[in-house]
């Protein structure tokens, strides 16, 4: 060890081990923030990495891919087939099953088994199965309706029975053989039997294509588009997957920022840890400059105290990312599903460029912290840092001029969030939120010690407890401002995202007041799941409009299309029922009978909110949908406010849609009960003429309280990533008072001697820790309402392109306050039961 | 006031017994002024804090106007200080963030006395620093600290004023002041004050001076 690191051992680092508590407090706190940051990390990746990829694992061989919105026409297979080149085609049949037994939704992907034999031959060998038609006689029944080959995930054997719904259809099939899915649960079918489960003969799903090297794939691409017809897509394999990972682009760069919440109060704490360290060692610096130590050593003694802080921290906080990632995967998971694409979270791996990273912004975030206070140890001097009676390090505490200053970033916060964004990304959005942050930081000095000033006479009524308590606030007003600083931005964040999920629930409920009209709501039965539309058979909505009672059905049906590189979902109704009781909000304002209309009328679609903001469209401009073969141009006859997804949404007259899709299966159903009649009833009735369909029947109620359940579940991790700020905030506060007790022994040993007792010096910590979480609360709440402003109407805008009306959630944000007060109050116990033990006779000697 | 019966106090430092007053037995009327000399580590400061109820001794018996403090509970003691006892310090404790005024009303408040302002504000007159009660104490001088250190100790009555080094941080013409004044107010308001001092000008304004070392009574010169 060189003569510096000694030093640096025995000076810095050796000392923090008498006060454990602290230490502990301080190196959790950069524990959690550097765990929560690599969590989100791991679980992002995990949880958005993984589309399709059953269907992509079994792509690999390809380069190509032909699809068509509603299918690809089967002749396109036999005219690809016939072109002049050596192409590999792959013909497929993708949707989803569900399996009876378990509810589990897996993917069904049909094969041409005969041209594909390899890939089950390939896939089964790793399970040395062997051949899976070894032993089989082709011609009887290896390919009939009722053969699957089942992935390993799935835990069934060859020859085993097992019951799917497929669409609103429930069927028994035999397990023609197992092969390794590589956990990515799916069933593979013949497909001329998968064309007949899923109700879509003549049409396959995509074909896939291996074309010869020496061209350019997108060269190929383009030479193939031009002989199809022009509503064909021929374009990369794997491009979807790389349109969702972009489309969520958004969602994880939101959910990573977040994340960053509890480094920055642990950076709060850190920078209080480290100048209480500075104001403990003053005489100590005295000392180590009188014997030679320069600035720059003791600037670097105390940045590499707070180095050493955020090492031990970030090698807590790795294993602990790794833990709570596997949660966060979960959460995660629920909002990709519910709001971009199905999607199956794909295992955590936990790499060393993650951890690197995460080490680096452990310890990066430490040293930046403590660099103020180190600097302003290194500038005492040491007749200064010796001088003795002057114990209290008088800290410059510039109000007026960090005021002005909070003035100056808080207008140009109001210039960021004015500007628009940028790639897609509300970078100044962003910066708007650390600008206020900065401000309402800078702010809180002059706040804090107008406040206590002001409050003074009421204070000193409330007894002489809260009236220590204030006076000592007020005289290390650094150090208070840093804690309500630190407490106040977690609480501000809290209340921002409170707020702006509070009113985005609002206007979800509000919305569905309007759009969720009809008393019964029917889809095929399976997780909902906002990417894929199975169907229901079509005779199933003239059973029901032929029921007594029922007074009208819509049809629904969707599809899934990439629109400009973005995925995109189309949609077509019965327009004429919808609007019986409905009431569509429009962009324009006009009556939703008035948009209606023109959309019966003529080449027009409406579209949604979102899709306006991903393509740059508006009101009256014209689009082209690639919809079966033919590539069609609609006009934007309005916009509509959609809160029901992030996807885009184009939505036209059903009867437009079959000039070009004439299939006839609904995704969904809306049946409207007749005035008068008894809906129970009805329910019974459309339940019994259902019994041979797998399909699911919502009252109106029952979508509502699952569209809110599934809200709620969708914003959970928010909410966790803010409690994780807030404990952080907390532990803060509870080392900074066991700081400030340890500190102040000699004045609440002087308290004793003058007759104050132990219950006494316990209430004057408690009301410090009051005073504290009032204040941070308060300034919290202040700074949480401009912030929701930036999430509301500039950053959830300009990500997500969703219109949301301001409301204050008060029972959540009430709640959440008083909770946080509690905790902060109750923090301060251990810090008041050490002041209370202190010995008055030592304590005031010793000084 | 205060009766000290045979006390022995032993404190454990390192694992090693110390002896700090080793059988001493003393009375202190009231009105009477006591400085307590010897060189550092003799007993003088242990024994004040005895006297102040601060502290146990290991054996004997203290009693602060007839009351022992043996088997009392720390809220009992707590509330004997309060009733009995004014302490003066050498560095003068006084809390840097309250007023002056603020600072000797401070053992009122804590034992929950009506009219403490204006009491506080009758000491801070006694000690002729009326005009200045608004002030925060960086803002005195050294003397006018301790004369505040004073009007606290003095705020509520007591019968028992302890003083441990009042002058040691003062040059002497402030020291011989305060002196002066802990003087008078032990006559005015009949108070047992005990002073430990270093200094032999102190120690000369006492009645009695009682010499101590290494625990023990070594001389008592009565005046």
């Amino acid at each position: 060890m060189t003569g510096n690191a000694k030093l640096f051992w025995r000076l810095m680092m050796r000392p923090l081990a008498r006060e454990p508590v602290r230490l502990g407090l301080a190196v959790i706190a950069v524990a959690l923030g550097v765990a929560v940051v690599l969590a989100i990390d791991l679980a992002g990746t995990a949880a958005t990495g993984s589309f399709h990829s059953s269907l992509e694992t079994l792509a690999s061989n390809y380069n190509l891919e032909v699809t068509a919105t509603g299918g690809v026409p089967e002749q396109i297979v036999g005219q690809l087939a016939t072109l002049p080149f050596n192409f590999v085609l792959s013909p497929r049949m993708e949707d989803v099953a569900v399996v009876s037994e378990t509810k589990k939704t897996v993917v069904l992907l049909g094969l041409d088994l005969i041209n594909e034999a390899n890939i089950l031959q390939t896939e089964s060998r790793k399970l040395e199965t062997g051949n899976p038609y070894a032993g089989e006689d082709l011609s009887k029944g290896f390919f009939a309706d009722d053969s699957i080959w089942a992935g390993s995930g799935l835990g069934r054997k060859k020859g085993q029975q097992v019951s799917l719904i497929v669409g609103d259809r429930e069927k028994t099939f035999t397990v023609r053989g197992v092969y390794d899915d590589k956990n990515q649960p799916a069933i593979i079918m013949d497909i001329a039997a998968a064309q007949r489960a899923l109700g879509r003969t003549e049409k396959v799903d995509r074909i896939l294509m291996r074309v010869p090297d020496g061209q350019n794939v997108d060269s190929w691409a383009k030479q193939i588009a031009s002989i199809l017809p022009p509503g064909m897509e021929v374009r990369a394999v794997g491009t979807s997957t790389e349109e969702n990972r972009k489309m969520l682009a958004a969602f994880r760069w939101n959910l990573k920022l977040l994340s960053y919440i509890a480094l920055i109060v642990g950076a709060f704490l850190i920078y209080n840890t480290i100048s209480v360290s500075v104001v403990r060692r003053r005489a100590e610096i005295g000392i180590a400059r009188a014997l030679g130590a320069n600035r720059a050593e003791i600037l670097f003694a105390f940045v590499g105290e707070a180095a050493a802080l955020g090492i031990i921290g970030a090698a807590i906080g790795v294993p602990l990312g790794r833990i709570m990632a596997a949660g966060a995967v979960k959460l995660m998971g629920t909002t990709v599903n519910a709001l971009y694409v199905s999607s199956r979270p794909g295992p955590i791996q936990l790499g060393f460029t993650s951890v690197l990273t995460a080490i680096a912004v452990g310890i990066g975030v430490a040293v930046v912290a403590a660099y103020a206070p180190a600097r302003e140890a290194a500038q005492v001097t040491p007749v200064e840092a010796m001088a003795r009676g002057r114990r209290e390090f008088i800290v410059r505490v510039h109000k007026t001029r960090d005021f002005t200053i909070a003035l100056v970033l808080a207008g140009a916060a109001w210039a960021s969030a004015k500007a628009p964004a940028v790639g897609g990304k509300p970078l100044f959005g962003y910066f708007a939120t650390l600008l206020v942050i900065a401000a309402g930081t800078l702010a809180i000095p002059a706040a804090v010690s107008t406040v206590i000033r002001a409050s003074s006479r009421f204070l000193k009524k409330s007894g002489v407890a809260a009236l220590l308590a204030s006076r000592s606030l007020l005289g290390s007003l650094r150090r208070t401002s840093v804690l309500v600083g630190a407490l106040a931005t977690a609480v501000a964040m809290m209340t921002a995202v409170g707020i702006m999920v509070g009113s985005f629930r609002i206007t979800v409920i509000q919305w569905m007041e309007g759009e969720v009209p009809a008393d019964f709501y029917v889809r095929p039965a399976g997780n909902p799941s906002v990417d894929r539309h199975p169907t229901i058979s079509p005779e199933l909505a003239d059973k029901f409009a032929a029921l007594p009672g029922v007074e009208a059905v819509d049809r629904l049906r969707a599809y899934e299309i990439s629109y400009d590189g973005v995925p995109t979902t189309i949609a077509a109704a019965d327009l004429h029922g919808t609007q019986k009781r409905g009431r569509t909000d429009f962009f324009s304002g006009r009556p939703s009978e008035d948009v209606l209309e023109e959309l019966r009328t003529g080449n027009s679609v409406v579209v949604s909110e979102p899709f306006t903001y991903k393509h740059g469209v508006k009101r009256g401009d014209t689009i082209s949908l690639k919809l079966g073969t033919s590539l069609a141009s609609f006009r934007i006859a309005d916009v509509y406010y959609d809160y029901g997804s992030e996807r885009g949404f184009v939505l036209m007259d059903r009867s437009v849609m079959k000039k070009y899709l004439p299939d006839d299966a609904p995704s969904n159903l809306a049946v409207y009960v007749t005035n008068g009649a008894d809906p129970r009833r009805v329910r019974e009735e459309i339940e019994q003429a259902a019994r041979d369909y797998r399909v699911l029947i919502f009252s109106n109620g029952d979508l509502r309280h699952e569209a809110i359940k599934i809200f709620d579940k969708t914003f959970a991790i928010t909410y966790a990533l803010e409690a994780i700020a807030v404990l952080v905030a907390i532990m803060g506060v509870a080392g900074a008072l066991l700081a400030l007790v340890i500190d102040r022994k000699r004045e609440l040993g002087l308290l004793r001697f003058l007759g104050a007792t132990g219950a006494q010096i316990r209430r004057m910590i408690l009301a410090e820790a009051a005073l504290l979480g009032l204040l941070a609360n308060v300034a919290g709440l202040l700074l949480g309402f401009a912030l929701s402003l930036i999430l509301i109407f500039v950053i959830n805008k300009q990500s997500f392109g969703w219109t949301i009306r301001f409301h204050w959630p008060v029972a959540v944000l009430s709640g959440a306050i008083s909770l946080i007060f509690a905790a902060t109050v109750l923090a301060a116990f251990y810090p008041a039961r050490i002041a209370m033990r202190l010995n008055p006779v030592e304590v005031v000697h010793e000084e | 006031m205060v009766t000290l019966r045979n006390i022995v106090k032993d404190y454990s430092a390192d694992g090693q017994l110390v002896r700090a007053l080793d059988g001493v037995s003393l009375e202190v009327a009231a009105g009477e002024f006591i400085a307590f000399v010897g060189r550092s580590g003799c007993g003088k400061s242990t024994l004040l804090n005895l006297a102040g109820a601060m502290d146990f001794p290991t054996t004997g018996e203290v009693l602060l106007d007839g009351i022992s403090t043996n088997s009392r509970d720390d809220s009992a003691l707590t509330k004997l200080r309060r009733e009995k006892v004014g302490f003066v310090f050498q560095a003068f404790q006084l809390i840097n963030t309250l007023s002056v005024v603020e600072n000797v009303e401070l053992p009122l408040l804590l034992a929950g006395t009506n009219h403490a302002r204006q009491t506080a504000v009758e000491r801070l007159s006694s000690v002729e620093l009326a005009c200045l009660e608004n002030r925060m104490p960086h803002q005195l001088s050294g003397g006018q600290m301790q004369r505040v250190a004073i009007a606290r100790a003095l705020v509520n009555n007591p019968k028992i004023l302890l003083a441990d080094e009042p002058t040691g941080n003062l040059d002497t013409a402030t020291g011989t002041v305060i002196l002066d004044l802990l003087k008078r107010l032990t006559r005015e308001q009949k108070t047992a004050t005990l002073m430990a001092t270093h200094s032999a000008e102190a120690a000369a304004v006492a009645d009695t001076v009682i010499e101590l070392r290494d625990g023990k009574i070594a001389r008592i010169i009565r005046k």
